[in-house]
């Protein structure tokens, strides 16, 4: 390599460049690998496997729609779409009714740094917990000689206990609704933190009421965190089937539930089939969510 | 925000909202210490004791009441937690770094990545069980499970990383290597410290992640249980108040491992102050 002072700069300039290209290659190589196999491969496989035929005890890879047919034909699970359709709905509604003002007065009306902390913090504590210890906490709660049976009767509110709290579809919204709300009172006031103070005072000392403050500054500012709160929770939701299992006393049947039964009696393909179903809903509800707010523009 | 009535109001709204959050839970505390065996799973408190906290570490004479088969399932547990929480983490510390230069298909290995933690465990765990079936592997907590818990960590571990490597000035790295330290070196002396927040945050979502991991692990694990799947067993049974003693002993573990990571979080945001504390004099 004969090579003067003066070409060898641009060529060591050249160099690092490609080396640090090949750097950056091998430092993602390992993980991109790890999820193409892990996570894209088993979902193709899901995809793949729905078309195959089922028999009584196995499945065989002669690709058929009669799995299909037979989801779409049966009450069952038609009705286990509509269930958790309905069930999502629902509980996305809750969490963000019930978690929106806790999330406003944590990230608009607490000055205080520290307590602001606090509080977020608190709110995310019962994560540190079991997720299905969590589920199961409901059951003492709102069974017929649950807590809130006896308090109520205690108060004299009602006489005799509340049945339909437990075992019903309304104790599966009760506990998902606590169970996914800190997700949306996250973002949202994530959000509310960054609110510029001054536009608030500005509007005040024009004369604005707290209400139209609310409606024309704070709520579409919030937005972005109500969108980004809404798929964590529908993601979440949808793809349950713990809480249905262990409040349901299997009166609620989602969709992860059938995938759950159809798996345990070997029925790979039409749980396949339910699965695909269930990723199909995902993809069209957050995709629905991302076209409300532009969050690339808004973060 | 100076409208006073409605501060107080959501003042009261979310401490009611606190409640909601820590009831279930109390109530849960509450009545693990119920009397056994005959004591069930609702109020009234009959008796004190600590009856099902000895029940669950077989130390009651035996009655129709199992216990729960948690000795070996916490063995696996907390195995596939450390291994789940090395393995993301180099993962998570890895890819954060090739994200510090711009590549032409970051955007895809960045949502490729991310996907890990937002695709439902139920579809993964069936697709998993499916590959498994197609290739005539075993499912084990070990093989199987162990790599879907990383699919499902890694994320996590990315994200942080990248967080604290975007604040990080890159300066400090290129003044140490144009000292003439090598790579090897800077790494340990320099970048180390300086993403060690990070890496520790990294292995607490990591490790407490994938403890607590079921819907993944119901499909992809074969016959012997870890300890979410141990709880989801009592699920179809009758529930004793043993299940909510194990509950709260699970919980306090949390804690300490949550005790642990803000303890050594001080330590070393301490270590950094002083240090520049010294860069300074």
């Amino acid at each position: 390599m004969a090579m003067t002072a003066a070409t060898a700069e641009p060529v060591s300039a050249d160099r690092p460049a490609r080396k640090m290209a090949d750097k950056t290659l091998w430092l993602l190589a390992p993980g991109v690998i790890w999820m193409v196999l892990f996570l894209v491969v088993p979902i193709l496989m899901m995809v793949y496997v729905s078309f195959w035929t089922q028999t009584t005890f196995a499945i065989t890879p002669t690709l058929t729609i009669k799995s299909w047919v037979t989801f779409f034909s049966s009450d069952t699970y038609l009705s286990a779409l509509w269930t958790t359709i309905r069930i999502w709905l629902i509980v996305l509604a809750a969490t963000l009714i019930i978690g929106y003002p806790a999330a406003l007065f944590v990230g608009l009306f607490v000055r205080n740094k520290t307590l602001q902390t606090v509080l977020l913090v608190l709110c995310v504590i019962p994560f540190w917990t079991s997720f299905l210890i969590r589920v199961l906490a409901w059951r003492p709660m709102l069974g017929k000689e649950g807590a809130i049976n006896l308090i109520l009767q205690g108060v004299g509110l009602i006489n005799k206990p509340i049945e339909v709290l437990l075992f019903s579809e309304l104790s599966v919204i009760i506990g998902m609704t606590q169970i996914y709300c800190v997700f949306m009172v996250g973002p949202i006031a994530f959000m509310m933190g960054r609110i510029d103070q001054s536009v608030i005072e500005a509007a005040q000392d024009l004369g604005a009421g707290f209400w139209r403050i609310f409606r024309t500054i704070i709520l579409p500012l919030s937005m972005p965190g109500v969108v980004v709160g809404a798929i964590f929770v529908s993601v979440m939701v949808l793809g349950e089937f713990a809480t249905s299992a262990a409040l349901s006393g299997r009166k609620v049947n989602l969709l992860g539930n059938i995938i759950v039964t159809q798996v345990g009696s070997l029925k790979w393909a039409f749980a396949a089939v339910a699965g695909v179903v269930l990723t199909i809903l995902m993809g069209i509800v957050v995709a629905a969510l991302l076209r409300v707010v532009d969050l690339r523009k808004e973060l | 925000m100076q409208a006073s009535g409605t501060k107080l109001a959501l003042g009261i709204y979310t401490t009611l909202f606190l409640v909601f959050l820590y009831g279930p839970m109390v109530v849960l505390a509450i009545l693990s210490f119920q009397t056994g065996p005959e004591g069930g799973p609702q109020f009234p408190i009959i008796e004190w004791s600590t009856y099902w906290y000895k029940h669950l570490f077989g130390l009651t004479p035996p009655t129709r009441i199992a216990p729960l088969p948690i000795e070996e399932a916490l063995v696996r547990s907390l195995l596939l937690a450390v291994m789940t929480m090395i393995v993301s983490t180099v993962l998570g510390v890895t890819s954060a770094q090739a994200f510090r230069k711009k590549f032409t298909g970051s955007g895809f290995a960045f949502y490729l990545i991310v996907l890990g933690m937002m695709v439902p465990g139920v579809l993964v765990g069936l697709g998993m069980a499916l590959v498994a079936n197609a290739l005539g592997v075993d499912r084990h907590w070990w093989g199987t499970t162990f790599v879907l818990h990383v699919v499902y960590t890694y994320p996590f571990a990315f994200l942080v990383m990248l967080a604290i490597l975007n604040r990080f000035d890159q300066n400090v790295e290129e003044a140490s290597w144009s000292l003439g330290v090598s790579p090897v070196k800077t790494f340990r002396k320099v970048t180390f410290p300086l993403i060690f927040p990070g890496v520790l945050s990294a292995m607490l979502f990591a490790f407490t992640l994938s403890y607590d991991e079921f819907s993944r692990t119901l499909f992809a694990s074969g016959r012997d249980l870890t300890l979410p799947l141990a709880i989801y067993g009592t699920f179809s049974v009758e529930v004793h108040p043993n299940v909510f003693a194990f509950g709260v002993l699970t919980t306090l573990f949390s804690f300490a491992l949550l005790g642990t990571y803000a303890a050594l979080m001080m330590l070393s945001i301490r270590r950094a102050r002083r240090v520049a504390i010294q860069e300074e004099a």
